[in-house]
């Protein structure tokens, strides 16, 4: 059984005068225990319908999806989620935001400050505990947003072109730093990008998504080794899977041009 | 000048207190130097004197004692009983189907129309006094608030559902926190109109207050006693403006970092 089943989910929106746009045609996809899956499409593709499905956040209008063989009725804290905005609590310290689940969860205090001060370590925030995010960059508020996510110790992380805002070389960072506590707590993660460098580097599989309406156009397994070092960007084995996934990609930007106009 | 340009701290105070230099030195040679006559317009120094004839024999303390109570009474009244229904409303859109038209048309009663009724229902006692405030702030309270808390950033409220939030966590720690700024903000405010509701309502019907003095003051043509009471009113209200300020920015450290 899949981890994660998706299952002939699709979304309408209600449209402007009788005219439905489909957001998402049915889309199917399993994932397994342990993968690390980006799906990656032309902004506009629907891909972050899909993961705002998985999350519980959007209902689909047809379809469902099954986490370990339950469906999916809504947001809960076996799926963690990090936002592409920046999501963090502004009233709350880094080590408060953290906390956020566990206090929800109503955890003793020892094991809330236990997991919390684990979790700071682990995205390299020590010494940042009593900031707040206001006082953050922007990458070290998307690193507090992971670990407010991972502390919960959710099933599934799912993650909404979270360093789509960040700069070129913290998001080098930030991949590196995802993909290192992916590979020592081999959580299921699904991945949202329109990056197709970060779709390849991240992930064991990479969903091509086409625009609209959007569906999963192509399911490309990458097989490159793990540990991944970013010297890796400049291989040929991951320039053949960029020119692949280029090529694919294109055709989905000039059909969603050429709709646009 | 250039827009929006900050300017230092020194040159912000001195800028400030220019106004009322120049707003006194106005006034002193309009009064002073018979543009208007005594008996419309107190110069600043029968201003004072009178304040100084209020303070020492007519126990002015007491009236300015008194205003402040109702004041502080009725607003509290209010913000008790607004804040909560506003903070509902805000939270939960059927409450706020239910409430919402009625206190739209609420908020444009004029409080100070209400009196003569008030006075007619709960004498000129200090029922009355409050009754006036709260009519006055009440409905405002719950709109604004109302509109703060149902503005709470969405993507906040999502991130606590997918942390394991229910909706009375999202209420208690997302929507609240978040609101909270800008609620005391607008009690800021409200507490500012406050003032005006009470000097009117103790101009109607009262035997004691700032308000009282100033009608007795009007019939002796006393205008630097009138004059002093509305000075009184405006530092009054400056001082609890700034102490509120402070308050605010005490309390919420994360909104200024």
């Amino acid at each position: 059984m899949s981890k994660l089943a998706i299952e002939d989910v699709s979304r309408v929106f209600p449209g402007v005068r009788g005219r439905e746009p489909r957001a998402l045609e049915p889309t199917s996809l399993a994932i397994e225990d342990n993968d690390f899956i980006t799906i990656l499409g032309p902004s506009g593709c629907g891909k972050s319908t899909l993961l705002r499905i998985v999350a519980g956040l959007d209902r689909p209008t047809a379809g469902r999806v099954l986490l370990d063989g339950q469906p999916v009725t809504g947001p809960g804290p076996d799926r963690g989620m990090v936002f592409q905005s920046y999501t963090l609590f502004p009233w709350l310290t880094v080590e408060r935001n953290i906390r956020f689940g566990l206090r929800e969860k109503r955890l003793p205090e020892a094991k809330q400050a236990e997991i919390t001060a684990r979790y700071i370590d682990r995205v390299g925030l020590r010494g940042f505990e009593h900031h707040y995010p206001k006082m953050l960059s922007g990458g070290m508020q998307q690193r507090t947003a992971l670990a407010r996510a991972l502390a919960n110790a959710p099933k599934m992380l799912l993650l909404d072109e979270p360093f789509g805002a960040l700069d070129n070389q913290t998001r080098a960072l930030m991949q590196e730093l995802l993909l290192s506590i992916w590979e020592s707590e081999r959580k299921t993660v699904l991945f949202v990008t329109h990056d197709i460098e970060e779709a390849i580097f991240m992930a064991n599989r990479v969903a091509v998504m086409s625009a609209r309406p959007g569906r999963i156009k192509s399911d490309v397994r990458i097989e490159l080794p793990h540990p991944r070092h970013y010297t890796m960007k400049t291989t040929p084995e991951f320039s053949a899977y960029k020119a692949r996934l280029t090529e694919e990609i294109r055709a989905e930007s000039i059909k969603a041009a050429q709709m646009a106009l | 000048m250039k827009p929006l340009e900050p300017i230092s701290r020194g040159s912000r105070i001195v800028l400030g207190a220019l106004f009322f230099i120049l707003f006194f030195a106005l006034w002193a040679a309009v009064s002073f130097g018979g543009l208007v006559p005594k008996q419309f317009l107190a110069d600043p120094l029968t201003m004072l004197r009178s304040g100084w004839e209020l303070s020492t024999k007519h126990a002015f303390h007491e009236d300015v004692g008194i205003t402040v109570w109702r004041v502080l009474g009725g607003f509290l009244i209010a913000a008790s009983l607004g804040v909560p229904l506003g903070i509902a409303m805000g939270a939960y859109k059927p409450i706020e189907a239910f409430f919402e038209p009625f206190v739209s048309f609420a908020r444009y009663l004029p409080a100070s129309a209400f009196i003569p009724l008030l006075i007619l229902w709960a004498g000129i006692g200090e029922a009355q006094k409050l009754a006036v405030i709260f009519i006055g702030s009440f409905f405002q309270i719950v709109l604004m608030v109302a509109v703060i808390v149902g503005s709470t950033r969405r993507d906040l409220v999502e991130a606590a559902y997918t942390l394991g939030a229910k909706s009375s966590g999202v209420v208690t720690r997302v929507l609240l926190p978040s609101s909270a700024p800008d609620i005391a903000e607008t009690l800021r405010l409200v507490l500012g109109w406050a003032w005006t509701y009470v000097i009117v309502a103790e101009l109607i019907g009262a035997s004691s207050g700032i308000g009282h003095m100033i009608t007795d003051s009007q019939a002796l043509l006393d205008t630097g006693q009138i004059i002093f009471g509305i000075v009184v009113i405006g530092v009054i209200g400056l001082v609890s403006d700034y102490l509120f300020k402070l308050a605010n920015q005490r309390l919420f450290p994360w909104r200024l970092a």
